[in-house]
């Protein structure tokens, strides 16, 4: 079930500079923002600490990480939000960065930190995908990424 | 102990802090305020500097305040911390004499306005804590940010939900005994804290502080000062800030309330070790808080904040006992006010209960998952001694 109202990406940030990353996302490609200076990669877009905004650009990443950490979600602090209990998760990209999403396809239990997991894209409004996670299984893990 | 600083607190203000007062954010700073005048024996017209935690459009009107200057101050839990900071500033330079650091909030109540007036629109999202991209997950309130904290902490140190619930169970211990503390007369155990419904899992509903209203101020002048205003000055030995969106670079966020750098400037101007420390006043809003802090502040080694409060340490007669009013689990919250009123009283032998006998420093942390789009852990630190 697809929860109405929820917020969707432009009403938490107030510029655009990250559109080309949620434009990806409607061809189910995920972006990170990359250092060209020094190979570093950010998520969401800002400046290079080493570098500042000298030479960013969007690149494919491989959609693979590991679970970083996690939180269920009991209390109903937010009307927009319908699920049952939603599984917000911290994602480690394999390039580096940290990655709020959710978890999908699993209840919260027998989580565990560095679990490998994969990008799945979702469509949240006839225009708006984002991407969440799902646990991988074995012989994907040990698939070259 | 004299301030490297050469700064002291000569005045604090607390009104009464609870759910549901009914009384204005504007009049509570106001009764604050008061308090704190009549408490360092000085007029309104003394008072050369305002510093007003929080932001809203002025209310030095209503105070009957004119001031050198006025400033509006945020940077989250880490604010009054922050503002003691600041006013010392304006005390060096000479810019003021006596700077009033003032709250006030109601967080529980609907503040009485005005008849007529419109009902539309007041019901909102809790947006503002929300903090950008997280929230389009569900990511909503602080809680859900100490969640992933506790659970990253869990996982690399073993901690289990009791060792957060022996951090309820203790500050309850202390609050179960001051008189107007939200726990007071209700102790509570263990398994009163196993059995309380899960909130943001980890964190169950006793492992959460609520919002209560309440005003505090604090007057900040020069050491010399204060002495000539009150026979009990306390002095700010020493002070650091640190805010730190680094962590969400280099991985740490959720390992680190950032303490290193505040804790490292603090003590180092107060010319004191965290073995000299007679008392602490943490910022932990949630009982993860507390062990994270005891372990970057160095009170015990990473991964042993658990055993460290089931041992006893922080509790009543604990080697450092903290949060000694009962915290913001289960005394009030006013922001960073808890600890730093705490720490005040506590450095002028005034605690209504569990005045720890004897202490003469005292460390006040501060803390705000504010600034920046993911949080970034905003601490500051405080070490205030005693003028006795
Ligand atoms: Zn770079």
């Amino acid at each position: 079930m697809i929860p109405v109202d929820r917020p969707l990406p432009g009403d938490v940030v107030e510029d655009a500079i990250d559109q080309p990353f949620w434009d990806a996302c409607r061809d189910h490609v995920l972006l990170i923002y990359r250092c060209r200076i020094c190979a570093e990669s950010f998520w969401p877009a800002g400046c290079c600490p080493q570098h500042g905004m000298q030479d960013m650009i969007w690149v494919t990443a491989s959609g693979g990480g590991t679970l970083h950490t996690w939180t269920v979600v009991h209390q109903k602090y937010s009307k927009s939000f319908t699920e049952e209990r939603t599984v917000v998760a911290v994602v480690k990209l394999d390039e580096g960065p940290l990655m709020h999403t959710n978890l999908i396809g699993s209840n919260g239990i027998d989580l565990q930190v560095g679990l490998p997991v994969g990008v799945v894209f979702q469509t949240i409004a006839s225009e708006s995908v984002i991407p969440v996670f799902q646990l991988r299984n074995q012989s994907e893990t040990s698939a070259p990424r | 102990m004299n301030s490297q600083l050469d700064v002291a607190i000569a005045g604090m203000g607390l009104t009464k802090q609870g759910r549901r007062l009914g009384i204005s954010r504007r009049e509570l700073r106001r009764q604050a305020l008061d308090l704190a005048l009549t408490d360092a024996n000085l007029q309104r017209s003394d008072i050369d500097g305002y510093i007003f935690i929080g932001a809203t459009p002025e209310d030095l009107r209503y105070l009957g305040l004119s001031p050198a200057f006025a400033y509006s101050l945020m940077t989250g839990g880490a604010s009054p911390v922050a503002s003691i900071l600041v006013a010392a500033g304006a005390v060096a330079t000479d810019q003021a004499r006596h700077v009033a650091c003032v709250y006030g909030e109601a967080y529980s109540s609907i503040p009485p306005k005005l008849n007529p007036h419109s009902n539309a629109g007041t019901e909102r999202d809790i947006k503002a804590y929300s903090y950008g991209y997280p929230y389009l997950y569900g990511m909503v309130g602080p809680a859900a940010t100490y969640a992933l904290a506790a659970r990253r902490h869990m996982s690399l140190y073993g901690t289990t939900s009791e060792d957060l619930g022996r951090v309820a169970v203790t500050e309850r211990e202390f609050a179960s005994v001051r008189p107007g503390a939200q726990g007071y007369g209700q102790p509570i155990t263990l398994d009163d804290h196993q059995d309380s419904r899960m909130i943001v899992d980890p964190l169950r509903l006793l492992d959460c502080s609520r919002p209560t209203d309440g005003g505090a101020a604090v007057i900040v002048t020069s050491s010399k000062r204060a002495a000539d205003l009150t026979d009990r000055p306390v002095e700010v030995l020493g002070a650091g800030t640190s805010h730190g969106i680094e962590s969400w670079w280099n991985g740490s966020m959720f390992e680190s309330m950032n303490v290193s750098r505040a804790a490292q400037r603090a003590f180092e101007q107060a010319q004191v070790g965290i073995e000299d420390i007679d008392v602490a006043q943490l910022y932990a809003p949630f009982t993860i808080a507390t062990l994270m802090q005891l372990e970057e502040y160095g009170f015990c080694k990473p991964g042993e904040g658990g055993s460290f409060v089931a041992a006893g340490h922080t509790g009543p007669g604990g080697t450092i006992p903290t949060n000694t009013g009962g915290g913001q689990l289960s005394g009030f919250y006013a922001t960073g006010f808890t600890p730093l009123s705490e720490g005040i009283l506590q450095m002028r032998g005034e605690a209504p209960s569990n005045q720890v006998v004897g202490a003469q420093t005292c460390l006040v942390s501060g803390s705000g998952g504010n600034g920046g789009i993911q949080g970034s852990w905003a601490h500051a630190a405080l070490i205030l001694g005693a003028a006795r």
